[in-house]
């Protein structure tokens, strides 16, 4: 009978059922694919094009504004005693200082190179944004975790949140620069001691949402440790949150370092913010655009690039587009 | 309701005071006071024992110190009886060194040291400085002084205690004969000349003379009975009143034809319903002789611009309204067409505000703007409307790129929730769900926000005054801040921490009154 319907339908062996035997050991067994979780927040960044092309640009940039700057010789100076040399558009500057990468953006009021200004530029605002987005982040994840944890906790950092909170920002800044030199590490500092606040308070928020979701009131009836809690079922749901702020805290510095070197309360390096200050006066004079230019449009390529990536890669790092 | 709102308005103020403490540390205590200085010409000018004492001097009057010299000590008890005319003038001169001191101003000044040394004052005492031959040096006279740092809670208790000053008939001291003190009432302005019909109050013995009054200018009916004071500035606007700097109107001065007090006519901007008093002026100066009949003489002008707050307020006010019509109105159609062009194009414009730093995109507009033949710099004296409108747009498009944002999320979040499936396959039309259910559940965070756009409007932006040129209150804390104006950073930082404060408060009853879910009354929630 059964080797009759084999003939009629065409059907091989292997296509057939077939007994198996039961097996205690196999029944426990759940099979499922095998689910790394930053494979697959990379899987899912990666499956759009645009975030391959945007994090090639970032990672040119960053590697751009660090590299080319160590590798020549910028001195601000140099050109100071040579008169012909101040204001230059880029054509103008190449015929006078001959064909080279240095004059491709022209020359600023010292007759320095643009271009290399506004690289060095770069790396120091890189790098005070990524030093103080670590520091902020770090400070503020931690607190804020036992901020939205503690409700001891909750009700004095929510008076300190509200005092600090009132405080201008802009006096803890010319406080810290008047009380130090004006430096990198004065800025560092002006913009952590407070800054952490409001990731805290994010993050706190964040917390007391799922705190007490039902599947960690049923992880906790079950006996599991607070600690284990925290790592296991609250910070993985974190992780896609986190991510989210940090896109948009660590172009915020690079924003408000510009703005605090606009009002005059900014360091002393040559930083992208400094550099947009003190080439204000040539954005209104004809033929010196580029001076007062190329560091706002490279300051907001950055921003925006450095922005986009962090919400695309908060995007994938949510589990539930890992489908 | 009354008793919660009393509470967060208690719990409100008590943080506005610690926000203040916290500042005035920061101010007084943290920073390197002979910044004060570097600015100074007087300051370069002196020299030795007298650059000391001017230091001094200008402490106390930025308030980081009480100082007390030894001849001001011996007046204070002179006028209090406690010594005559005579001992005061032998023991006013201080030896050139204190051994050469007589033996009564040996006595006196043992008594200036034990007596403000008792106080926690330091008492110090500079012999003078002579040049070959015994010649006193340029400012070296001997100095003899006591000085100490103010207590933080005695300065916050003074500021505040200040903070309000309400019109006293006895503000003029008891011994200046001004006539009969009191406050009258009269229904003719004396200063329309008695004939127009224009109720005021008038005081004898007060700070104002007018107390009450009526004139052309928005609000018509303005009172001097109770003034704040949020504390005196020393660089940015010599000795005027943090509040009177944002709120006094500036420009150039409008001159018409007055009426003095004395029947003097004359063309000039003086506004009479200013006066307030200043001992002895009418006789110390000639001119006020000619126009005032008494004591009150010190009168503000009138001048043609808005105030410091007004430009600010107009501005920020406009475009909050422009963002709030737009801004809203865009988000939800981002919202509807999820994915389609308009929210696609709505999200680059929102990422563009986001992350291209403030600074850059307010010098795009005024590029732009520019380019079209807009002003970009804002003149108190052009009559045209135009240059508002650069300041305006670059104010609203940031702030319509957030309640795009915002409007856009809280939809979508509401569109997706259980109630709305609910009340689909109730059979309700899409029309009547979105008007009558995700509009109104959308709307209540946007509402929380309101309150703080409009107050915080007064206040001012950084970067768009700058930029532009706007004579608005926005620069004032940068500017308190680079000129060391300690008067101003406090004032303005309270001035800020109120608004705050009242914003959220506002912004909690407002909710309230949209979704009648919010209720401040049942507290066991």
């Amino acid at each position: 009978m059964m080797d009759d319907l084999n003939e009629l339908y065409e059907l091989s062996d292997e296509e057939l059922f077939s007994r198996v035997d039961h097996s205690d050991q196999e029944s426990e067994k759940i099979t499922a694919p095998r689910y790394s979780y930053w494979q697959s927040v990379f899987r899912v960044f990666f499956r759009k094009k645009i975030n391959i092309f945007v994090l090639a640009v970032l990672v040119a940039l960053v590697l751009f504004a660090y590299i080319y700057p160590s590798f020549t010789e910028y001195d601000r100076f140099g050109n100071l005693l040579d008169a012909t040399t101040k204001h230059l558009s880029p054509s103008v500057a190449m015929e006078r200082l001959g064909r080279n990468i240095h004059w491709i953006l022209g020359t600023g009021g010292a007759g320095q190179s643009t271009f290399d200004a506004v690289w060095n530029g770069s790396r120091i605002s890189i790098s005070l944004a990524f030093i103080c987005a670590a520091i902020n982040m770090t400070v503020g994840v931690l607190i804020g975790a036992i901020w939205g944890f503690s409700k001891r906790v909750d009700i004095i950092m929510t008076e300190v949140y509200n005092i600090i909170g009132n405080v201008p920002m802009l006096l803890f800044i010319a406080v810290m620069v008047m009380l130090f030199t004006p430096g990198f590490w004065t800025m560092v500092l002006a913009l952590t001691i407070t800054g952490w606040i409001a990731i805290a308070y994010f993050i706190r928020t964040q917390v007391i949402i799922i705190r007490d979701r039902e599947y960690n009131l049923a992880s906790k009836c079950l006996g599991t440790s607070t600690i284990k809690i925290a790592m296991k079922n609250i910070l993985p749901f974190m992780t896609s949150v986190i991510v989210t702020l940090l896109a948009t805290e660590i172009p915020s510095y690079i924003s408000y370092e510009v703005f605090l070197a606009y009002i005059g309360m900014g360091m002393s390096e040559m930083s992208l913010g400094r550099l947009i200050f003190e080439a204000e006066s040539a954005m209104v004079t004809p033929g010196w655009g580029f001076e007062f230019w190329s560091p706002v449009v490279v300051a907001s390529i950055i921003t925006v690039v450095l922005y986009v990536v962090g919400q695309n890669l908060g995007d994938a790092s949510d589990p539930r587009t890992h489908m | 309701m009354g008793k919660y709102l009393a509470k967060r308005l208690i719990h409100g103020a008590v943080s506005i005071i610690i926000v203040v403490a916290i500042v005035m540390v920061m101010i007084y205590s943290m920073l390197d006071r002979n910044l004060v200085f570097a600015k100074d010409p007087v300051y370069t000018h002196q020299s030795n024992n007298s650059k000391i004492t001017y230091m001094y001097s200008k402490w106390e009057e930025y308030g980081y110190v009480d100082y007390v010299n030894y001849s001001e000590w011996l007046n204070q008890l002179y006028r209090s009886g406690e010594i005559d005319d005579q001992t005061r003038s032998a023991v006013s001169a201080l030896g050139r060194t204190e051994d050469a001191d007589t033996e009564q101003t040996a006595e006196f000044v043992a008594r200036f040291r034990d007596y403000y040394s008792s106080q926690g004052y330091t008492v110090r005492r500079m012999d003078a400085v002579t040049r070959a031959g015994g010649r006193l040096a340029d400012g070296g006279q001997q100095q003899y002084f006591a000085y100490r740092n103010v207590p933080l809670t005695t300065r916050l208790l003074k500021y505040f205690s200040h903070l309000l000053s309400v019109e006293d008939v006895n503000y003029v001291p008891a011994d200046v004969d001004l006539g009969k003190r009191g406050v009258t009432f009269t229904l003719r302005d004396p200063v329309y000349g008695g004939e127009k019909f224009s109720p005021a109050i008038i005081g004898n013995g007060t700070y104002h003379k007018y107390l009450l009054y009526c004139d052309g200018n928005f609000p018509y009916i303005h009172q001097n009975i109770a003034s704040i004071n949020l504390g005196t500035s020393y660089t940015v606007n010599s000795g005027i009143d943090v509040f009177t700097t944002m709120t006094r109107s500036q420009g150039s001065y409008v001159r018409s034809n007055i009426t003095y007090p004395s029947g003097l006519e004359e063309l000039s901007a003086d506004d009479l319903h200013t006066a307030t008093y200043m001992a002895g002026s009418l006789e110390a100066n000639a001119l006020n002789k000619t126009r005032f009949t008494d004591d009150y003489t010190y009168v503000d002008t009138v001048k043609n611009g808005m105030s410091k707050m007004g430009y600010s307020f107009v501005i920020g006010i406009i475009a909050t309204v422009m963002a709030y019509i737009l801004g809203l109105p865009i988000g939800l159609l981002m919202a509807l067409r999820k994915d389609k062009l308009i929210d696609k194009i709505g999200t680059i414009y929102i990422v563009f505000i986001i992350a291209v730093p403030s600074l850059a995109y307010i010098f795009l507009f005024k590029a732009i703007g520019g380019r079209m033949g807009l002003p970009t710099t804002f003149n108190m004296e052009s009559a045209s409307k135009l240059m508002y409108i650069l300041p305006i747009v670059s104010l609203a498009l940031p702030e319509i790129a957030n309640l795009m944002k915002w409007m856009r999320r809280y939809m979508i979040d509401q569109m997706n929730s259980d109630y709305v499936k609910f009340a689909r396959s109730g059979g309700l039309s899409e029309g009547e769900i979105f008007s009558k259910h995700i509009m109104k559940n959308a709307a209540i965070p946007i509402v929380h926000g309101i309150p703080a756009s409009v107050l915080f409007a007064m206040t001012g932006a950084i970067i768009t005054e700058r930029v532009y040129v706007v004579p608005g209150a926005g620069n004032l804390l940068t500017e308190a801040i680079n000129k060391y104006d300690n008067g101003v950073i406090v004032g303005v930082t309270l001035f800020y921490a109120v608004l705050s404060v009242l914003s959220l408060i506002l912004g909690d009853i407002l909710m309230s009154m949209v979704d009648p879910r919010i209720s401040f009354t049942t507290k066991d929630r």
